[in-house]
C-alpha cells in the first residue's frame, strides 16, 4: 500500500456526558484512511460509527468531547487550512489537527470544502421550504465562490451528474416534489458541490427501498471515480460493503476489532465479532438450519469494559479474554485484528461452519 | 446584484403570484368568505339571543317611577314584544340594508354606525400599531433568545415573558401609565389628539407588550426545534455559518408554524385595548362593548360584536393565505386525483 494517507486516526476517545455519568463512545481508535480509496466501517447500531465520522466533520454533538488523541487530516500540498497552531508537519506532509479544532468557526474551509458527508435520511436532510436550486447553489457559493450564471451552470451540470432529468425544471423545483431516491441524488449532488476530497457516506441507504439502493451505491460509485474522491462508508449492511469497498473496518463497543482488504475480512475473518456477524448473513446460513443471532446486547459504555469487550457474548471465549485487553495482531500488512484468539500461545480454535465455508470459497477463488 | 439573479428573485415572485391568483387559490378563498359569512350569521344570531335573555326591566331607566303606559312605549319602541323570530327577521332586514339600528341608552336615537364610525378608526390605528410594534420588537427578541439559548439574553427573555404573562395587563397598565409619563418627560394631563406621538406611544407600548411576549415565546420555541433538523445539519456540513443557518435556513421555517398564532394576536390586541383604551382614555371602542353591555344597549351591543367578529375572521384568512405564501408545501387547492 504505497498510497497516501489522507487521513489517520491515532487513539482516539471520545466521552459523551449524559445526566451526569460519562459514556465512553470511542475507546482508542486507530484508523489510516488512504486517498482514493473506499473503506467500509461497519458494526452494529451504538458500535460508535457514527461518532467516529462526526469526528472528521466537526459535527459531534455539544455533549460529547474528544478526550485523548489526535485525527490528523493531510491536505493538498499547496493548501494551508486552519489556524497556524492546529497545523504540523510529519513524514506524510503537512497535516491540519481535527481533534482540536473544537468550535464551528474553526472549520471553516474543512467542513464541506475538504470533508463532505451524505447523511442517512434524504427524506429529512433537505430544507422543504427552499428551492432545490438554491440549496445546490448555496454549496456553490460557499464552498467555491460561483455564484449568478456561473452558479447556476454548475448547479444544472451537477444535475444531470446525478442522473436527474429535465434538470431545468427540476432546479425550481421543492424537495417535497421529489422522491426518496431522487432526494438522496439531490444529496449527493449537494456534497459534490462543496468540491470535497473525502466523502462520508453515513448509512446513505437505509432509508430506501432495495431497487433504489443497488442505484444509489451505483451513483456513488460513479461519482467517486469521476472526481477522485476518498469514500468512507458507514453501513451495517455487509452485502453493500461487499459491493462497494476496498478495505472494511469492523467497528465494536467503541474500538476498532478488525481491519482489512474487503477479499481478507470476509474470506479469512480473524475476530471472533467478525465471525458472529459474518455467520448471520442469510446468504450464508444452511438450508434448514436455524440463522445464527448473536446472543446478548452490546456492552454498557457507561460501565469500565475488561477484557475483550465481545467476550461476554462469545459463548467459546477464552478465559483471557473475559480479563485482559487484546492487543492489535497483524495476520497480513494490510490486516489486523484485536482479539486473543491470534497469540501464538493461544489454542487452535475452529470457527463457526460458515465461516469454514467462506475460507473453503475464499481458497477457491485464489486458486 | 447582476441580471441573472433579478431574473431569478423575479421568477420567484412571479411563482408566488401565480399561486395566490390561480383559479383553485381564488376559488378557495371565495369558498372560504362563504364560509365565514355562515360564522358571521351564526355569531350574531347568538349574540342576539343572549342579548335577549337578559330581564326585560332593564330597559327601564326610571323602572319605579314609570307608568304601565311608559313601560310599554318602551316595549313598543323597541320591539320586544314580538316574536323572537320576528325580533331575529327584523334585525337581519336592517342589517341587509346596512342600517345596524340606533342606539338607545348609550347615545339616544343615535344611529349605532355614526357612533362607531368615529371610533373605528382610532382603534384600529390604535391595534395595528400595537401589532406592528410587537412584530418588530418580538421576532428579533424570540430569535436572539434561540440563538444564544440557554445563555444570558435567553433567560432575561424567559423572564420578560414570563413577566408579562403572568402579570395581569391591568397592573403594567398602571406602572406605565405612572412611570412613562414621567421617564418621557411627557405631561400626564395629555388630551386625546390624533396626530401627536406624546399621545399615542405609552397606549401602543401598553397594548403590544402581551403580543411582544407572545411572539417572543413562539418563534424562539419554533427556532429552536427546526434547529434540531436534519436539513440543519446538512447546511452545516455544506459549511455554513451559524449566523447564516440561523437567517437562511431555520427563520423562515420557523416562520411558518408562527403564523397560525397571527389570528390570535389580533383578538389578544382586540381584548387588550379594551383596558389600554380606558386607562389611557382614547376614544376608541375598547371598554365600549363592556360598557353596552351593561347598559343593555342592545343594538350597539350588536354592532360592536359584528366588528370584532370580522376583524377574527379577516385574522384567520390573512394566517391561512400567509401560510400558503410562506411554505410551498401547502396547497389549498384541490389537487386532481386527491380524495375528496
Amino acid at each position: 500500500m504505497n498510497k497516501r494517507c489522507i487521513l489517520s486516526v491515532r487513539d482516539l476517545h471520545v466521552v459523551f456526558r449524559l445526566r451526569n455519568r460519562k459514556l465512553h463512545a470511542l475507546r482508542g481508535v486507530n484508523l489510516d484512511v488512504y486517498e482514493g480509496e473506499t473503506i467500509a466501517i461497519v458494526g452494529e447500531s451504538g458500535s460508535g460509527k457514527s461518532v467516529l465520522n462526526k469526528n472528521f466533520i466537526g459535527l459531534l454533538d455539544n455533549n460529547g468531547r474528544i478526550t485523548g488523541g489526535s485525527i490528523r487530516y493531510y491536505p493538498r500540498i499547496w493548501e494551508h487550512l486552519g489556524r497556524e497552531k492546529d497545523r504540523g508537519e510529519d513524514e506524510q506532509g503537512e497535516y491540519v489537527e481535527l481533534a482540536g479544532l473544537g468550535r464551528s468557526k474553526n472549520w471553516r474551509g474543512i467542513r464541506g470544502g475538504q470533508v463532505c458527508m451524505i447523511p442517512q435520511d434524504p427524506m429529512t436532510s433537505l430544507n422543504p421550504l427552499k428551492t432545490i436550486g438554491w440549496q445546490l447553489t448555496e454549496a456553490l457559493k460557499l464552498n467555491r465562490g460561483l455564484r449568478g450564471q456561473q452558479a447556476y451552470d454548475e448547479a444544472i451540470r451537477l444535475l444531470e451528474d446525478v442522473q436527474i432529468d429535465n434538470p431545468e425544471e427540476r432546479y425550481w423545483q421543492y424537495p417535497h416534489e421529489f422522491s426518496g431516491g431522487m432526494r438522496q441524488r439531490v444529496v449527493i449532488a449537494i456534497a459534490i458541490a462543496c468540491n470535497p476530497r473525502i466523502l462520508i457516506c453515513d448509512e446513505p441507504t437505509t432509508a430506501l427501498d432495495v431497487t433504489i439502493q443497488a442505484q444509489v451505491l451505483q451513483l456513488i460509485r460513479e461519482v467517486k471515480e469521476k472526481y477522485g474522491l476518498t469514500v468512507i462508508f458507514i453501513t451495517h449492511d455487509l452485502g453493500v460493503v461487499a459491493n462497494v469497498a476496498d478495505r472494511v473496518a469492523v467497528m465494536y463497543a467503541g474500538e476498532i476489532v478488525e481491519i482489512g482488504r474487503t477479499e481478507e475480512v470476509f474470506f479469512k475473518p480473524q475476530h471472533p465479532y467478525t465471525w458472529a456477524l459474518l455467520s448471520s448473513l442469510p446468504q450464508l446460513g444452511t438450508k434448514g438450519e436455524d440463522l445464527l443471532a448473536i446472543r446478548g446486547t452490546p456492552p454498557n459504555l457507561f460501565k469500565e469494559i475488561t477484557g475483550d469487550a465481545f467476550a461476554p457474548r462469545n459463548p467459546d471465549a477464552m478465559l483471557i479474554e473475559h480479563l485482559a485487553e487484546p492487543p492489535v495482531f497483524e495476520v497480513s500488512p494490510t490486516h489486523s485484528a484485536r482479539t486473543w484468539r491470534l497469540d501464538p500461545r493461544a489454542p487452535e480454535s475452529k470457527p463457526p461452519r460458515p465461516i469454514r465455508k467462506l475460507k473453503k470459497l475464499g481458497g477457491e477463488r485464489d486458486a | 446584484m447582476n441580471k441573472s439573479r433579478l431574473k431569478r428573485i423575479g421568477r420567484g415572485i412571479r411563482a408566488k403570484l401565480r399561486v395566490l391568483l390561480s383559479p383553485a387559490m381564488l376559488l378557495y378563498i371565495l369558498k372560504r368568505l362563504l364560509r365565514s359569512l355562515l360564522t358571521l350569521i351564526l355569531i350574531m344570531t347568538i349574540v342576539f339571543c343572549l342579548s335577549r335573555l337578559m330581564p326585560v326591566e332593564g330597559y327601564y331607566k326610571n323602572a319605579d317611577k314609570m307608568t304601565p303606559e311608559m313601560k310599554q312605549a318602551v316595549r313598543d319602541q323597541l320591539g320586544l314584544d314580538d316574536n323572537i323570530f320576528v325580533q331575529l327577521g327584523n334585525f337581519y332586514g336592517r342589517l341587509l340594508r346596512g342600517d345596524l339600528g340606533t342606539s338607545y341608552v348609550y347615545r339616544q336615537n343615535k344611529p349605532v354606525w355614526d357612533i362607531l364610525k368615529d371610533k373605528l378608526p382610532i382603534s384600529i390605528r390604535l391595534g395595528s400599531m400595537a401589532i406592528v410594534l410587537s412584530m418588530i420588537l418580538g421576532i428579533p427578541m424570540g430569535t436572539l433568545m434561540a440563538r444564544f439559548k440557554n445563555k444570558i439574553p435567553d433567560h432575561m427573555g424567559t423572564g420578560f415573558i414570563v413577566l408579562i404573562q403572568a402579570v395581569p395587563m391591568v397592573v403594567f397598565c398602571l406602572f406605565i401609565k405612572l412611570f412613562g409619563y414621567q421617564w418621557l418627560g411627557l405631561k400626564a394631563t395629555q388630551l386625546f389628539s390624533n396626530w401627536t406621538w406624546e399621545y399615542w406611544i405609552l397606549p401602543v407600548i401598553t397594548l403590544s407588550l402581551g403580543n411582544t411576549a407572545y411572539y417572543a415565546m413562539w418563534i424562539r420555541r419554533y427556532m429552536v426545534d427546526e434547529g434540531n433538523k436534519d436539513y440543519v445539519s446538512l447546511a452545516r456540513i455544506k459549511g455554513a455559518g451559524e449566523g447564516r443557518i440561523m437567517f437562511r435556513h431555520i427563520f423562515r421555517n420557523a416562520f411558518v408554524p408562527m403564523v397560525q398564532y397571527i389570528p390570535s394576536s389580533f383578538l389578544n390586541t382586540v381584548v387588550g385595548s379594551i383596558y389600554v383604551e380606558a386607562y389611557f382614555s382614547v376614544p376608541g371602542m375598547g371598554g365600549l362593548l363592556v360598557d353596552v353591555i351593561k347598559k343593555q344597549d342592545n343594538a350597539m351591543i350588536l354592532g360592536i360584536v359584528l366588528i370584532y367578529a370580522c376583524v377574527g375572521i379577516i385574522g384567520l384568512i390573512l394566517g391561512d393565505l400567509l401560510m400558503v405564501l410562506l411554505d410551498p408545501r401547502i396547497s389549498l387547492a384541490k389537487k386532481r386525483g386527491g380524495a375528496a
